[in-house]
């Protein structure tokens, strides 16, 4: 069941390389918080009852939930519909992504060591590896927050790659950085996006 | 069998999608054999090679069925290396088409053409990825022995690697046969065709034998899903009933696909071609991962 989540969540990460829509994004992020909550249901086995509830509240309720609604609001508020400025064109994006895969494979088994789960290593490496090329990828400010969506998802992959334990702390932090990010791009769609009316570039 | 009754399955869900009675199962099969009594025109710019190429089309997939076993029933013949032999024949099919396109001197066909070979070639890193997956899980190059050791009980995440290869499957099928949402085989517009273009010379007999070609590719890809997402160990009319439900669901799929999807646009098609090969890549690392069969020293 386990390496059935894993790879659903890596399959998700090719289908964000090659979206193109937003409302794909805002789907897809979704169902990653749907997925990391099921893989850390099952993989941390020993979890007091406030860590439980903080984990259920970053994945399922905040990750799973809020952020493709708040993602979905925005998309309606600022009618931006798709990737329409991207750097690198998909196909290029992909190649960067299958590639990607590879390096995060050959980087999890040269760091190979008991303490290490190899699958989540593999996948996290290759989550982080995406949200950045992501990034890089692409123009509009929705598709970076998506990108640094991606990449905290990667950290939450990291800290169940490394043991069974999840400090409260780490979760909290990354909580507050999915907020303060969310919130911020809200802030710049919802207040930026009716004074420029429709100018989307600089220089227009 | 499956054959015959495929494109009529795909056109009935679509009518029935789309709310209309429409034509009956055996229609296809009642339009080809119309076509079987029609004669050929043949343009007179066209070499032999617009003649041969319909009937090698035809002759590469039965050379290819010839190879690919069907449940517990092992391929007529088999030999080390026999799923490389299923593409090329694919292959082979598919090139002649092209040169045939090529050979009428229109520039339709010849656009047609273009992207034909465009489109296989971006498929077929996706099936030889999965193909080498599957010789490496099971230490075998024949499709024979690879569904026999396949489904070994040692293998449980046998059934990831399964799901993953029916996804890329189904979506290499669509490509091979020229569907949605790669291209619309019912457009009536020659510069957003992409298979119908090719073939716009064709009538009667040699048209018949194109039409032939592609439903045995459907069948040919649905025994290639069932064999990997059914055990061989199985019971033997246990895995007809389920051959059964696989072939007439994946027809159900592509009407459902063809009647509630738009075609991709030309441009977006090669990211959509590329997506499947990385979904094979992922199967590969999978299976890579948990047989912990790479080596880094």
């Amino acid at each position: 069941m386990m390496e059935f989540l894993i790879v659903a969540f890596a399959a998700t990460l090719i289908y964000l390389s090659a979206a193109h829509r937003f409302r794909v994004f805002a789907r897809f992020m979704g169902a990653q918080g749907v997925l990391i909550f099921g893989i850390a249901l099952l993989e941390l086995n020993e979890m007091a009852t406030a860590n439980l509830v903080l984990v259920v509240a970053e994945t399922l309720l905040f990750k799973g939930i809020i952020v493709p609604f708040m993602l979905f609001y925005i998309i309606r508020r600022t009618q931006v519909f798709k990737v329409h400025a991207q750097a690198t064109p998909s196909f290029y994006i992909l190649i960067l992504n299958a590639a990607a895969l590879i390096v995060s494979v050959v980087i999890a088994y040269t760091l190979q060591n008991p303490y290490i789960n190899t699958v989540f290593m593999t996948v996290a490496l290759y989550a982080l590896l995406s949200g950045l090329i992501i990034i890089v990828t692409h123009k509009l400010i929705i598709s970076h927050l998506i990108g640094f969506l991606i990449i905290e998802n990667a950290v939450f992959l990291f800290t169940i790659a490394l043991g069974n334990e999840m400090p409260a702390l780490i979760n909290i932090a990354m909580l507050l950085d999915i907020f303060v990010g969310v919130l911020i791009m809200g802030f710049f769609g919802m207040r930026l996006k009716p004074d420029t009316g429709d100018l989307t570039q600089l220089k227009d | 069998m499956t054959a015959v009754l495929f494109p009529g399955i795909i056109v009935r869900a679509k009518s029935i999608f789309a709310g209309r009675k429409g034509p009956g199962l055996f229609q296809p099969l009642k339009d080809v054999m119309l076509l079987f009594q029609k004669g050929n025109v043949i343009s007179t710019t066209t070499s032999y090679i617009f003649k041969i190429a319909p009937a090698i089309g035809l002759a590469s997939v039965l050379s290819a069925t010839l190879v690919l076993p069907f449940g517990p029933f092992p391929a007529l013949i088999s030999f080390n290396g026999d799923i490389v032999f299923f593409a090329y024949m694919l292959g082979i099919g598919k090139f002649f088409l092209i040169i045939a396109a090529l050979d009428t001197g229109s520039a339709f066909e010849g656009m047609g053409a273009n992207r034909e070979a465009l489109y296989s070639l971006l498929a077929e890193p996706a099936f030889f990825i999965l193909a080498g997956t599957l010789a490496m899980l099971t230490g075998y190059s024949s499709f024979n022995e690879i569904l026999i050791g396949l489904y070994n009980p040692d293998n449980s995440y046998i059934l990831i690697y399964s799901i993953i290869s029916v996804i890329v499957l189904a979506q290499i099928m669509q490509v091979e046969n020229s569907r949605m949402p790669v291209d619309d085989p019912k457009t009536h517009l020659e510069l957003t065709m992409i298979h119908e273009v090719m073939i716009l010379d064709y009538s009667g007999f040699d048209k018949a034998l194109i039409h032939i070609t592609s439903w045995l590719k459907f069948a040919l890809y649905s025994t290639l899903i069932f064999d990997v997402l059914i055990p061989v160990q199985w019971d033997k009319g246990i895995q007809f009933g389920l051959f059964a439900i696989i072939a007439v669901s994946l027809a159900v799929y592509i009407g459902f696909i063809e009647s509630f999807k738009v075609r991709n646009k030309i441009g977006r098609n090669p990211v959509f071609l590329f997506t499947i090969s990385v979904l094979a890549l992922l199967a590969f690392v999978v299976v890579l991962v948990l047989t912990e069969k790479m080596i880094l020293s």
